[in-house]
């Protein structure tokens, strides 16, 4: 009996210790007044409106959009060819790969922040395309992993039984691998595009006078203008935006195979 | 594809297997495909940590990214500078507690969890997997917006008449290792649940059949058989602690900064080698806390019998 009460408290602790700060972000935007207020004495969307009124902000919310799709794509992409790669053949250089591949989950981002920055400043590489260079790094590895977990249960027979029928290789792999590997590649595509939309480390570095994501406004607008509610408003568009993702990715697949 | 046979690396006059005859199995063609992650990543990973190396090795110049003359002061100036040394030392602290009070922490809410049944369990799983993907900077705001001098509890404490002035609540080591553990804690619960799911249940149940305590039991049983999620939650907390720029800034504060502050600092004040070295301090102790963890928790025992 001890040990249940005990097991519920630090359940409890440990998912309010998560989620209250989220759910405190998420109840304070919708407060009407000027500042801060605890409980919210009221509802409005007014800071929704401040922050789409406020070009920086808005700005910065589309350029983070269009470059998590954008990345996100290019990540799943080469995450494919990579664990295509990874999953079907063996040896010394599978696992080096498999390491190099891998790596940038473990890595210390902030690091490879300041080698990118640098990297581009010795070859003048212009900011939009080496922030999206960065953004594809980070998300591959997401991409791959979710896709080699799909490639692990694939029987490579079904892809024979199409070649020997006389498809061509390429034929093959859209009308038999894509469809099989179709929630891996789903998955990887999510996490990609999450991960490059919250993205921080890296983004830090990169981006620079009219390029800035979200994340790095909202970071910056904390640090110079102090927490207004419009930073809340901005934090539930994004809480929003990625709860609509997941739900419909989950409905498409099944996300309880990617919890791993 | 007929030559795919040849390019099998198993060579030989055998007669085509069907794994050697599939194109993406054969030798060149599979080359082909991973060529451009693999082009990708050297251009974007590999290339730019070799040159960042190559500047920290380099002393600083006022018009160019580094100067001619190879040094090895920008590391020495760190091991010997007493700012540096606490600075590095505090991190080193901070990143053990946030590691140590994540793994106690999460081990009961794990071990609740692999109790459950399935579909609750992985209801939870799912509640733990969201957050992750919340932005940093929003979660460390949810903090100040706790914590903050307008925050929820200075709040609840100013309507209850306890304070008169708000309490300075943020900016210290303490909030930041607050803020870092909660953030990282979904991490080190996944790693646990996955690694006590692996576990045989009968062990634990020939364990108490032969006459251990449910104690007895947990410790000579159930932990030593978790450690590889043990240590694989424990590091991946410590590493994703050591590179938290912005939560620590949020909530630490010009007072607290880390080793990470100072990556940053020394590259917003332009100082191409001295920022090089510094983040090649932070790889450094990423890598020596990485081997230690191993050597000493040795999660290999456990992998290695399957």
């Amino acid at each position: 009996m001890m040990r249940r009460w005990g097991a519920l408290a630090a359940n409890l602790l440990a998912f309010l210790l998560i989620l209250g700060p989220i759910a405190i972000v998420v109840l304070v935007s919708f407060s009407p007044g000027d500042f801060f207020a605890f409980p919210p004495r009221g509802l409005s969307l007014r800071w929704f409106r401040e922050f789409f009124a406020l070009p920086s902000m808005r700005g910065a919310f589309l350029l983070s959009l269009e470059i998590a799709l954008g990345a996100s794509v290019v990540s799943t992409v080469l995450g494919t060819l990579a664990s295509l790669f990874l999953a079907r053949r063996r040896g010394a250089v599978v696992s080096l790969l498999n390491g190099l591949f891998l790596s940038p989950l473990v890595f210390p981002t902030i690091i490879i922040g300041v080698a990118l920055l640098l990297a581009f400043r010795r070859v003048g590489m212009p900011i939009l395309p080496g922030l999206v260079c960065a953004h594809v790094l980070i998300g591959t590895p997401y991409c791959i992993r979710s896709i080699l977990t799909s490639l692990q249960g694939f029987d490579v027979s079904l892809e024979e039984a199409g070649q020997s029928l006389g498809a061509s290789p390429v034929r093959t792999f859209f009308l038999i691998t894509l469809p099989l590997i179709r929630p891996g590649l789903l998955c990887g595509w999510l996490f990609a595009f999450i991960v490059s939309f919250g993205e921080l480390n890296t983004a830090l570095f990169l981006t620079g006078p009219g390029v800035t994501t979200l994340p790095i406004e909202i970071f910056a607008y904390l640090q110079f203008q102090g927490s207004q509610l419009v930073i809340a408003a901005a934090s539930t568009l994004q809480i929003c935006l990625i709860m609509v993702l997941v739900l419909s990715i989950e409905r498409l697949v099944g996300l309880t195979n990617i919890v791993r | 594809m007929p030559s795919s046979c040849a390019a099998d690396p198993q060579g030989g006059v055998r007669k085509p297997s069907p794994r050697g005859r599939f194109w993406l199995s054969a030798g060149s063609s599979a080359w082909i495909l991973v060529a451009p992650p693999v082009l990708y990543f050297l251009a974007f990973f590999v290339v730019p940590l070799l040159y960042l190396f190559f500047v920290s090795l380099h002393v600083p110049s006022q018009t160019e990214l580094y100067g001619s003359r190879v040094t090895l002061d920008n590391y020495l100036r760190v091991a010997t500078d007493s700012f540096y040394l606490r600075i590095i030392r505090r991190t080193l602290v901070a990143g053990l507690a946030v590691s140590g009070l994540t793994l106690l922490i999460a081990y009961p809410v794990a071990l609740a969890m692999v109790r459950m049944p399935a579909r609750r369990r992985s209801l939870l799983l799912m509640l733990l997997l969201f957050p992750l993907m919340v932005s940093n900077v929003i979660r460390a705001y949810g903090w100040i917006a706790i914590l903050g001098r307008r925050g929820v509890v200075n709040n609840l404490l100013r309507d209850a008449g306890l304070v008169q002035a708000p309490l300075p609540l943020l900016y210290s080591v303490e909030t930041v290792v607050v803020g870092l553990l909660t953030i990282l804690l979904p991490y080190m619960i996944v790693c646990l649940v996955n690694a006590l799911l692996t576990i045989d249940r009968s062990l634990e149940e020939a364990a108490q059949s032969l006459g251990a305590g449910p104690l007895r039991t947990f410790f000579h049983v159930t932990l030593p058989l978790s450690t590889p999620g043990i240590a694989s939650g424990l590091l991946l907390v410590f590493l994703l602690t050591l590179s938290a720029y912005v939560t620590v800034q949020l909530l630490g504060g010009p007072q607290s900064k880390m080793l990470v502050s100072l990556v940053y600092d020394g590259v917003m004040s332009f100082v191409w080698p001295r920022a090089a070295a510094l983040a090649f301090i932070l790889l450094g102790i990423s890598l020596t806390i990485t081997t230690l963890m191993l050597r000493v928790l040795r999660p290999q025992r456990v992998e290695g019998r399957g």
